[in-house]
């Protein structure tokens, strides 16, 4: 919506006069200070009562503009003297500046599918990461994340772009890197643009086939000085757990399972039973505990909740204290920010400090511009067994107690399996952290040979490390042991460097607008690690627990790689009288990743824009259209996301490898037959090169239209794309007679996928005091897999050859059918040889016929991709107060439920805990159950992959909630520029699929527990 | 103007000079192909051929063979926690279940492989070098063929229809061979040729006591020739005993003896004590080792779930006895074996070990509660150690295992094992294959003296089989076959000896099932004994044996897609 503008004052002269002004936030009613009044060559900045003058002609137009704010064009008459402008929030403005790529845009000029957001409906979601909180707000975007302390998440834009990884480029001012938006404080972000499509990211060639998301931090305002402080505090908690049995339970279902078996239930050890040994019509009158879980009677029978000793319901902390100011020859900012999030799961923890400073400088009347923009980040993370000790609490033994009667660790007898005590593995895990530091920046300066010529050369470093120091206790937990008290101490950095320098020119001539941009850029990637371990510490403690303490078992490694790109890029923007966009793109990347022959991949781009709206017959036809445009674009992008050398067959010395879960790999052997000493060692092929290798393409062809109706009250825009990845980089499984390094990276796959994305908002006031903002968002995509070299097949979904995954999506599942389960002899009998097949057991579909259930009967049985994913975002204000919603869904799509092991089988894990559907597991006497009959041998081999596992994907959760109150207008709060207070909760609500068994579907399995988080928090600024 | 254009042209100049070498990457911490082709590099790729040998591990342990050649034999339960514990082992010991798509056949597939792809590499190295340049050249081609040979003996006895990769094919041809390029008995012939080719260049002795010699090879020679020797058709059946390969077999296994290296060792138990490794009755042995600089120690992985469950040690109960395999130890009056009626009577549950006599191989192959554990008066084995009872009984495996207080033994959490050496053939392997062939070719007398020289010693191997009282553990009687005296030993009554001996003698050491189906006799075996034996324990419901069919593992499944159909699946699958 263009800004309401007051002309309060006439006078009449001519030719250059003084016109004088004063401009106010539209929302806050106050002065705005640093906005840019610019008339032909001619730029002023506000003071800080918003107050400014200028030199201009009369017909010449005067333009506003302001970061975050809408841009106020205005054309001076004869009689324009003195004016007034309140300016707008930039929400949804076609005037707003829209950062593209080593260069800027106005939104009505873009050509491309770029997503703003609204940075204003995700800033105080206390989430860790700005890209969490993005979850279902950005059409085709897909964020899949668990409760992780550290904030990691998987970004996927547009389906699956490639076999490799998904994650998009982050272009933070200007930098790119591939490392997650955990590690920058979300409260420095000023703004967030997603590239969606290709013609948009091409200019980032080489690394943006699976998206672009440009990141720019906040900057100091000029002529204003300005402290920020947010604050908040969070209560997390985990509000749907799985249900396992309890100790009286779980006695119950093994009876069930052992008389189901034809076998005495009392043969078990633990458990004795009073039944009526009467196995065609079993009543059990009595589970029998004993007072000892163990013969040494150590461990009393207990009924422990494990979920509950492990978790707790825990305080989430955020602060953030930002200092800005801002002159006509420079601003600056610094912030600090502290996070402290103390997990669901005990002592969890991750504690993040953050500080930046962002600062620039102008000299030669601003024809110069030198600047810098400076993060740290250290993260100290407490390093716990996470995924072992969410599972744990589901599977380990009720009967179990936590500690034994002296103290010590409850843990597994015999007849149980082999589980840890996860309360053991929280308590003895604690102490160990990991400390992680990363420095990200970049110089910069900006010259203007001419006023509308500018060169820009920028320098940014990126050095991110981990120390990790850790001690492993000795433990004594049930028949689990272990003396070794082990120091550990790992340190690893990765370090980016990369320049960049562009020349770009602008160039309007009467209704032409012409920009180009040319540029090199250059990046070098290195890492290197070491670690250490020794045993033998004097103390068990972790303040002692230094590999210089360590007296024997000292042990060494150390890797370190790197990986280097230079590229030149162009690109050409053109605007014809506002109505006809152009805009071409031609990157040239090199990357060392490739050979010689390959080493550089052109990724062109183009892509045109028609605004209709600025039609004299649409405007006359069609009056309530305030903005419509179409826009083509076509373009491709790279990637190269292998390891560094695979062009090369390289050899390794590997002289020992830790063998608890894994193949020794080392090469080296005894060969003296001396049984200890130092050894002699081979070398093992790692890899065999391919010297062919060469970029993986991705080519994109997007049609889009933008509108705006009714005065852009309804304003939103539907893309259409066709994305087809083709060269993608794989490193199959292969023929095994190949032996170690039999692995290739080659060129090999293509992948399609076509999809649909709308986003549309509507803003009105119901009445003057309340008004609403709906956006409501969603996308869909169909992933194809067109091509895949024979070879690797079989590395895929199918069974390789008669069926295989090609035509069909990448995230296909293939298994058996399972057709419910066997319930009476004639079913028995009349069907297919399956082996183990019995009473309550499940039936599999003979799908060839042949009267065998086998390997053959499998088939495509579903896959794991949406039908379409939705977000719909509701903010109502009242007066002071602000409310809003936002729900976020996914339908349509299978995921394996890998809780059925538990939840629904006694001999799948048969000496862990089961879930409480057991107890109504099929039998004789309960007929009608569709769980497959309980038994402690799994002789129908019902955990093979099956269609009993897929369960329905679909959710619809309450993202966030959020109630603000603005205190701005109540006295005492006058001065301020901001004074905020909120309630909020994240994850409040969800919906699922009624077979849906799992607790979360987002979630499945043992990742983190995504909790429900409430929050309270304030925004105050001086 | 002309300022502005060089300013413009000086940046841009500055944006397009940046240089090729750019792009340069050295890559870290690697070894090139050109560095190879050095003595010191051909020897240390000879190296990673041996360090195959023991880089196995419990999911697939092809040192020792015990969850193919053991729990498939009726020799042992597979045991742990449950049927459900690596199931696939399940799979394995019950045959109705087993099926292509089971991992550790697949990775003992890959991983040996792994070890001819070594072999291969070091072949082509070891023939790029002139002798002046590498003295050792004929030795060392020796020692890696000698390997390789084992590997595709590994390969052959699960698979039967193996690919046959030697240095000769181009890594780029792989994909043409298939596993039917060449008939079994063709298959056996290229194994045999390795082994012949290492017997006649490898010396007697040498000084690294981990690398073969003349006699491991002669002895593996043999081995394989027996194997050979038992022809089979393409349904797996045993159609003939070829008696030229038995007079080979004899032959080599002559050379090993008369070599006056070998000897059986005075105790049966010093073959499975750590401190007796490299000792004469090992003609080839794994060797392990620790406190070796690796981070655990290379050491017997492929053993590290046969522990009990006591708090010295943990982890796992794999391996039990079977209750027909501990049976089958009684002796009758004579100290013979009871080749018909041993398992009449199931000695397991009652737990008396006194009333009937047994052979002393009992107490060094089968941890039974209130017997003394590895030798150790002071450390009882309890029933309260047994993982799951409820589905594999109390008993446990004791010749691959060693007293945690043992300076081998090492732990890494939840597993432990140690770095005592497994030997592949031991001395007595040698005597008895070389009576299996002399009684094959109706030579049965000198048969005699070899399965009573095994037996006598047998007989000598009481001293560490005594409770904390010095009272002998079991019931010991052993006595040598006496013809006239004791049995009348005819042509079968000296195969039906010779059987039972190897039995006996390599109870859990891995091989049993391999035995059964040379002499064919493998389904009628298993199923009487499943017959039997389903009777005592539940975790049997429901197996039975395929004839035809489960002689020899599927070749996995995923294999024969990676090879695109050209892998063929074996008979009966």
């Amino acid at each position: 919506m263009i800004a309401v503008m007051l002309v309060l004052s006439v006078a009449a002269f001519s030719q250059t006069k003084k016109v004088t002004g004063s401009v106010i936030s539209k929302t806050s009613m106050a002065p705005l200070a640093g906005v840019s009044v610019t008339a032909g060559d001619k730029t002023v900045v506000t003071d800080s009562a918003g107050r400014f003058s200028i030199d201009v002609a009369a017909g010449k137009t005067m333009q506003l503009s302001f970061v975050g704010m809408n841009t106020v064009t205005f054309t001076v008459t004869k009689a324009t003297q003195t004016v007034s402008f309140a300016m707008e929030d930039a929400s949804n403005d076609l005037n707003q500046i829209v950062v593209t790529g080593y260069t800027s845009e106005r939104k009505k000029d873009l050509t491309g599918a770029v997503t703003v957001v609204k940075m204003d409906d995700i800033k105080d979601i206390p989430e860790g990461n700005a890209m969490k909180a993005l979850q279902g707000r950005v059409p085709g975007l897909f964020i899949s994340s668990n409760g992780n302390l550290n904030g990691d998440v998987g970004v996927t834009m547009r389906g699956i772009t490639t076999l490799n990884s998904n994650n998009p480029l982050y272009i933070i001012d200007g930098i790119p890197t591939q490392r997650g938006l955990q590690e920058i404080n979300q409260s420095d972000i000023e703004s967030i643009q997603v590239l969606r499509d290709a013609s948009a990211a091409s200019i980032y060639g080489s690394r943006a086939a699976a998206g672009v998301i440009i990141i720019t931090t906040k900057t100091g305002k000029k002529g204003r000085t300005r402290i920020d402080f947010d604050v908040s505090a969070s209560s997390q908690y985990f509000n749907s757990k799985l249900q396992p049995l309890n100790t009286q339970q779980h006695g119950q279902a093994y009876w069930q399972a052992a008389v189901n078996d034809g076998q005495d239930p009392n043969n078990n050890g633990i458990y004795t039973y009073d039944w009526n040994k009467d196995y065609s019509n079993p009543v059990l009158n009595k589970v029998i505990i004993p007072q000892y879980v163990d013969g040494a009677k150590t461990m009393l029978s207990a009924n422990t909740r494990w979920f509950d000793e492990i978790s707790q319901n825990s305080v989430l902390q955020s602060y953030n204290l930002s200092v800005s100011t801002g002159t006509d020859h420079g601003s600056t900012l610094f912030s600090v920010g502290f996070y402290d999030n103390n997990g669901i799961i005990k002592s969890s923890n991750d504690t993040k400090v953050t500080a930046r400073f962002n600062s620039d400088f102008s000299f030669f009347n601003n024809r110069l511009k030198v600047g810098e923009n400076f993060a740290a980040t250290y993260m100290n993370d407490v390093i716990l067994p996470i995924g072992d000790i969410f599972l744990l609490s589901q599977i380990e033994n009720p009967i179990i107690p936590v500690h034994t009667v002296t103290g010590g660790w409850g843990g597994p007898v015999a007849g149980m399996d082999d589980r840890q005590n996860p309360v053991r593995l929280i308590e003895q895990n604690q102490q160990n952290h990991n400390n992680f530091l990363r420095l990200f920046g970049n110089a910069y300066v900006d010259l203007a040979i001419l006023p509308n010529l500018h060169f820009k050369s920028s320098v940014g470093v990126d050095v991110a490390g981990n120390y990790f120091r850790s001690i492993q206790l000795p433990y004594t937990s049930g028949f689990l042991s272990s003396p070794i008290t082990q120091a550990n101490t790992s340190f690893d950095d990765e370090g980016t460097f990369s320049w960049h320098n562009t020349l770009n020119y602008d160039l309007n001539i009467k209704k032409h607008s012409l920009n180009v941009l040319v540029g090199e850029e250059q990046v070098k990637d290195k890492n290197q690690n070491f670690g250490g371990s020794g045993q033998g510490l004097t103390l068990a403690n972790i303040n002692y627990a230094y590999l210089s303490s360590a007296t024997n078992t000292i042990l060494v490694n150390g890797a370190g790689s790197g990986d280097a790109l230079l590229s030149y890029f162009g690109k050409v923007n053109y605007t014809y009288d506002n109505k006809y966009l152009a805009s071409v793109t031609l990157r040239d990347d090199g990357s060392s990743k490739f050979g010689s022959n390959n080493s550089y991949g052109l990724f062109p781009a183009y892509s045109l824009g028609w605004r209709l709206s600025q039609e004299g017959f649409v405007k006359k036809a069609l009056p309530m259209v305030s903005d419509f445009k179409l826009r083509y674009g076509w373009g491709q992008t790279g990637n190269q996301n292998i390891a560094n050398n695979a062009t090369q067959t390289l050899y390794r010395s590997i002289y020992g490898t830790d063998i608890t879960w894994n193949f020794n790999q080392g090469t080296a052997y005894n060969i003296s037959g001396s049984g200890t000493g130092s050894l002699p060692s081979g070398f093992t092929p790692i890899q065999s090169g391919n010297p062919n290798l060469k970029w993986e393409t991705t080519t994109q062809s997007n049609i889009g239209l933008d509108f705006g109706l009714f005065n852009n009250k309804i304003t939103g825009s539907v893309d259409y794309f066709v994305k087809t990845t083709t060269d993608i980089l794989i490193n199959p499984p292969y023929l095994a007679v190949l032996g170690q390094g039999g692995n290739t990276w080659f060129n090999g796959a293509s992948l399609r996928n076509k999809g649909i994305e709308a986003i549309v908002s509507y803003k009105g006031n119901i009445t003057r005091d309340l008004s609403f903002n709906l956006t409501g968002n969603i996308a869909s995509y169909r992933n194809k897999v067109l091509y895949l070299p024979s070879d690797v097949l079989t590395g895929y979904a199918g069974n390789g050859t008669t069926q295989t995954v090609l035509g069909r999506s990448v995230n296909s599942l293939y298994g058996y059918v399972a057709q419910g389960l066997f319930t009476s002899k004639a079913d028995l009998d009349n069907s297919p040889t399956q082996p183990g097949k019995g009473l309550g057991r499940i039936k599999y579909a003979d799908l060839n016929g042949d009267g065998v259930i086998d390997n053959n009967d499998q088939k495509f049985i579903g896959k794991a991709d949406p039908d379409f994913t939705y977000g719909l975002n509701v903010s109502l204000s009242y007066k002071n107060f602000d409310l809003s919603f936002f729900l976020q869904g996914v339908q349509g799509g299978l995921e394996y439920n890998n809780y059925k092991y538990l939840t629904d089988f006694t001999s799948l894990a048969p000496g862990s805990n089961w879930g409480v559907r057991t107890l109504d597991a099929w039998t004789v006497q309960n007929p009608k159950s569709t769980i497959p009959a309980l038994t402690l041998v799994n002789a129908n081999n019902e955990g093979r992959y099956s269609s009993y596992f897929l369960e329905s994907a679909s959710y619809l959760k309450l993202r966030n909630v959020q109630l603000a109150y603005n205190l701005k207008n109540i006295s005492g709060f006058k001065k301020l520029q901001r004074a905020r207070v909120y309630i909020q909760a994240s994850n409040l609500f969800k919906f699922k699929s009624k077979s849906n068994t799992m607790p979360d579907p987002e979630n499945p399995f043992s990742a983190y527990p995504i909790p429900v988080i409430a929050t309270i928090g304030a925004n105050i600024s001086l | 103007m002309k300022n502005i254009i060089y300013t413009t042209v000086f940046f841009a100049c500055i944006m397009f000079a940046s240089c090729k070498k750019y792009l340069n990457e050295t890559p870290q911490g690697v070894i090139f192909t050109q560095n190879l082709s050095t003595p010191a590099n051909v020897d240390a790729q000879v190296i990673a051929c041996y360090s195959s040998l023991g880089n196995d591990h419990y999911y697939s342990p092809w040192s020792s063979m015990w969850a193919f050649g053991s729990i498939r034999s009726g020799d042992a339960y597979k045991g742990g926690g449950g049927p459900g514990d690596i199931s696939e082992f399940h799979a394995y010991e019950v045959f109705n279940i087993n099926n292509p798509t089971l991992g550790p056949g697949d990775q003992t597939w890959y991983q040996l492989y792994v070890g001819i792809a070594y072999c291969n590499s070091a072949l082509n190295l070891i023939s790029g070098m002139t002798d002046q340049q590498y003295p050792n050249k004929l030795q060392r081609t020796a020692e890696v063929r000698f390997l390789r040979g084992h590997f595709y003996f590994l390969l052959k006895i699960l698979f039967n229809h193996i690919p046959w990769i030697d240095e000769t094919i181009p890594k780029t041809t792989y994909d043409t061979v298939s596993n039917v390029s060449f008939t079994s008995d063709a298959l056996w012939t290229k194994i045999e040729n390795d082994f012949s080719f290492a017997s006649a260049n490898l010396p007697v002795t040498q000084t690294d006591l981990g690398r073969a010699t003349k006699g491991a090879a002669q002895a593996y020679l043999a081995k394989a020739l027996i194997y050979h020797a038992y022809t089979q058709d393409n349904s797996n059946n045993v159609t003939g005993v070829d008696l030229t390969k038995m007079a080979q077999v004899n032959t080599m296994c002559d050379s090993v003896i008369n070599s006056n290296v070998y000897s059986l060792m005075p105790d049966f138990a010093d073959n499975f004590l750590p401190q007796y490794r490299n000792n004469p009755e090992a003609v080839f042995a794994i060797q392990y080792s620790k406190n070796d600089g690796t981070p655990q120690g290379r050491v017997d992985a492929g053993h590290c779930l046969d522990y009990p469950m006591d708090g010295e040690y943990g982890c796992c109960g794999f391996h039990v006895p079977s209750d027909n395999l501990v049976n089958a130890f009684k002796t009758d009056a004579n100290g013979l074996p009871m080749f018909n009626t041993f398992n009449t009577n199931d000695v397991v549950p009652t737990g008396d070990y006194t009333t009937n006599t047994f052979d002393p191989r009992l107490d060094h192959t089968a941890a039974i509660p209130g017997h003394p554990y590895k030798y150790q008066t002071d450390l009882v084995y309890q029933g309260s150690w047994a993982r799951q009872p409820q589905s594999y009984g109390y008993l446990l495996s004791l010749k691959e295992v060693v007293n945690y207080r043992d300076p081998s033994f090492q732990r890494f959490p939840p597993f432990m094992s140690s770095s005592k050496n497994w030997a592949i053939i031991r001395y007595s392997d040698v005597l008895l294959m070389k009576a299996e062939a002399l009684i094959e070719m109706g030579q049965q007398d000198q048969a005699l003296p070899l399965i009573n020289q095994v037996r006598q010693r047998t007989g000598n191997s009481t001293a560490l089989l005594v409770k904390a009282d010095g009272t002998p553990t079991s019931n010991y009687k052993i006595g040598k076959y006496q013809p006239g005296v004791n049995c009348t030993w005819t042509q079968d009554f000296a195969r039906q000896a010779l059987r039972f001996e190897r039995r006996l003698e390599f109870a859990m050491e891995g091989y049993r099932f391999f035995d059964l189906v040379r002499w064919g006799i493998a389904a009628d075996y298993l199923n009487s004994y499943f017959a039997v034996e389903q009777t005592r324990t539940p975790h049997l419901a429901g197996a039975s044996f395929t004839k035809g069919r489960d002689e020899y593992l599927p070749i996995s499944q995923n294999q024969i897609n990676f090879s695109k159909g050209l892998y063929k699946q074996n008979a009966g699958w």
